[in-house]
């Protein structure tokens, strides 16, 4: 009697632990689906990387919130970009509320007062980034057609950047999302800005128009483009680039961009400082998201061992791929229970967490990793520093939580490759469908054995020519 | 057993002297329709063959969800198909052959296919992705000998010119397209037929 009361008080209070946020990291405790795709698009069941562990809203502070429109992380802190009522949230590590910035402040602690003495104020503010190198926020100050950069730790005003005199072509100064990179490029997204993303050096001077965003090329509108007159065609509607409508950086400094308009040809973008587009395919598929239905990815987050992840609006999902462009997991979903998405608006690492926003649900989720993200992760971030050994041990972890994560197969793969041997790595590859490495460990075995049976090759050789030499001798006699 | 033997090595001869192969088999009775009719199965088994043995790094279809009888269709419905459209507008056409020299001479056209699918599945299975040129090189050979091969075969059994052989050719495409499109008439329309003739049997013993 008494050992059952005891058995059930431990089972209760696991109930009760199980229900507190952070105590879960274990993806066992999660009850939802989600799925992989394998090398022939076929939908596989797969366990989620990562899960809700905290959620940021507006219940702990006193100002109103409206929405959440954009996230930037840095020194230990989120940034939140609340644009319908122009406020810049700042929250810690602990997710405790710090400060919020409408009205903007001086090193003196005194408002900042415009040429006609009013308040300068943020106004409607679509984006933020923090700059990490230098400890500045870059807020895209979207409504009053600026930039305004605040100290990382005081939070005051210093200096504002407005539209530059040397600036060309007809987008508007009106940046919406925001990034600097390692030499304080500037570079901003404006809605529906046909001409690219906007670079601005880090005097605030215009520098170039950035990104080449290529539409579908329809072959109806092409076909009566070449029959028209010039008369006709200056009537037709015109077809513009599709813009791109959000933007982060690596550590590389390469600019990851994302579109949303679904006549871009591509809808992530690696941008090599041509502008091209040099994003890494070599998945099963090319980085898109879903393989049947079209994704609208809002937003991009990048970490530093090239790992990022795509926020869709679509279906409320974020899709992980490593470096070369191999999906890692896909987790999240729109719908009413306790961490879906309503329309999800911007995304960010925050260390080995991720954050992603809401704008209807006006809050930030936190999630951190499962069990099977560790693994997973860990092995995509030991392989891309070189650590072969620990990325294979924690790609078989990740495989004992999760055989359908054929990613594994060929870390494991790769990691036998490198050791030379030919045998294993080529069960594993041929485990993970990697047609390309598993040609190059065939290749190595191939050798070998050519290696090894030389002789034999030799003396088969020599015998098939000796029977060729002798029939020919034959039929010559045979002939006369 | 004699004639066998002989049907086999005049085959091969056909291979290489087309036109005079043809011409033997159409007017001094030299083609073997069993065998023409085996190469034909052949081929379909083939299909098969290929699809389960091609080498790992080029084998791009998911073998654990193979269909035997699909994929041994799937190869040899086209050839039937060809087969019968060519006869039926060929004989419209002033074409002298029967449907026993254009089944015969079809069947025979597809001996290089055979070998060379054959020798491109084997050599996939020692070969690496940056050999793959060879490999594409083996396939095209056969295709191009096999399109080699029909088309002196129809001028031989047909008695046609070039040009009008090739009009003939593009003839064959619209009876293809035309019997395709009477085929799934046909079973959308027998579809119905069987459904409504269930319903109402299902209608008759519901109520009595």
């Amino acid at each position: 009697m008494a050992k059952k009361k005891i058995i059930g008080i431990i089972l209760l209070t696991a109930l009760v632990l199980a229900g507190i946020p952070g105590t879960a990291a274990n993806a066992r405790n999660t009850e939802d689906h989600h799925y992989t795709y394998d090398f022939w698009g076929e939908v596989l069941k797969s366990i989620p990387a990562f899960e809700l562990a905290y959620t940021i809203d507006g219940s702990k502070m006193d100002i109103p919130v409206s929405g959440m429109d954009d996230v930037a992380t840095g020194g230990g802190r989120i940034f939140l970009i609340d644009t319908q009522e122009s406020r810049l949230h700042v929250f810690d590590d602990t997710y405790s509320y710090v400060t919020s910035v409408k009205l903007l402040r001086g090193e003196d602690k005194k408002i900042v007062l415009d040429e006609n003495g009013g308040q300068v104020a943020l106004k409607n503010p679509e984006g933020v980034w923090f700059h990490e190198s230098q400890n500045e926020i870059y807020v895209a100050d979207t409504g009053a057609e600026r930039i305004v950069v605040l100290d990382g730790d005081g939070y005051f005003l210093k200096r504002i950047i407005t539209r530059p005199d040397n600036m060309v072509g007809v987008t508007q100064f009106r940046p919406s999302k925001i990034t600097v990179d390692g030499t304080n490029k500037i570079y901003f997204t404006v809605q529906s800005g046909f001409e690219g993303i906007v670079e601005l050096n880090q005097s605030g001077t215009f520098s170039r128009y950035f990104g080449v965003n290529k539409p579908v090329v329809d072959l109806w509108d092409y076909f009566w483009k070449r029959m028209s007159s010039d008369e006709q065609k200056s009537k037709m509607s015109k077809t513009y680039a599709p813009a791109f409508n959000n933007l982060a950086i690596d550590g590389d400094g390469f600019v990851y961009a994302t579109t949303v308009d679904t006549a871009a040809k591509e809808q992530v973008f690696r941008l090599n400082p041509k502008g091209e587009n040099v994003l890494r395919n070599k998945g099963y598929f090319p980085v898109m998201g879903d393989l049947l239905i079209q994704n609208l990815f809002v937003d991009i987050a990048i970490n530093d061992y090239g790992v990022y992840a795509l926020l869709d609006q679509e279906k409320g999902r974020i899709f992980l791929y490593d470096f070369d462009g191999n999906l890692i997991n896909i987790f999240g979903k729109s719908g009413d229970l306790r961490g879906d998405f309503k329309a999800p608006s911007a995304i960010a690492w925050f260390g080995d967490k991720l954050v992603a926003t809401d704008k209807n649900l006006r809050c930030a989720y936190v999630y951190q990793m499962t069990e099977f993200g560790e693994a997973a992760l860990g092995a995509a971030k030991n392989y891309y520093f070189g650590e072969w050994e620990e990325s294979a041990r924690l790609s078989k972890e990740a495989l004992r939580l999760n055989a359908n994560y054929d990613l594994a197969y060929i870390g494991i793969g790769k990691y036998y490759l490198m050791q030379d041997d030919f045998k294993n790595a080529m069960y594993y590859f041929r485990l993970g469908n990697e047609k390309e490495f598993y040609s190059q460990a065939y290749n190595g075995s191939r050798s070998l054995w050519i290696q090894e049976n030389f002789a034999l090759i030799l003396a088969a050789l020599l015998v098939l020519s000796g029977l060729l030499v002798y029939s020919e001798i034959r039929y010559n006699k045979k002939k006369g | 057993m004699r004639t066998w033997k002989k049907d086999f090595k005049y085959l091969f001869y056909t291979l290489f002297h087309p036109f005079d192969g043809f011409f033997e088999i159409k007017f001094r009775g030299k083609g073997n329709m069993t065998l023409a009719t085996a190469l034909l199965v052949l081929y379909g088994l083939l299909s098969i063959f290929t699809t389960q043995y091609t080498g790992f790094i080029f084998n791009h279809f998911p073998v654990h969800s193979m269909r035997s009888i699909q994929l041994f269709m799937l190869a040899i419905v086209p050839i039937l198909l060809f087969i019968v459209s060519n006869w039926s507008t060929t004989s419209l056409m002033n074409g002298s052959g029967t449907i026993k020299d254009i089944w015969i001479m079809t069947c025979y056209s597809l001996v290089p296919l055979i070998l060379f699918d054959l020798m491109t599945t084997l050599l996939s299975n020692i070969i690496i992705l940056e050999e793959a040129p060879i490999l594409t090189a083996f396939r095209y050979i056969g295709v191009v000998w096999f399109c080699y091969l029909i088309f002196c075969g129809l001028c031989t059994i047909h008695e046609y010119t070039a040009g009008r052989n090739i009009l003939t050719l593009f003839v064959t495409l619209a009876a293809a397209i035309i019997i395709i499109f009477l085929v799934i008439l046909y079973f959308t329309l027998m579809d119905t037929v069987i459904s409504f003739v269930e319903t109402i049997s299902t209608e008759i013993s519901k109520r009595w």
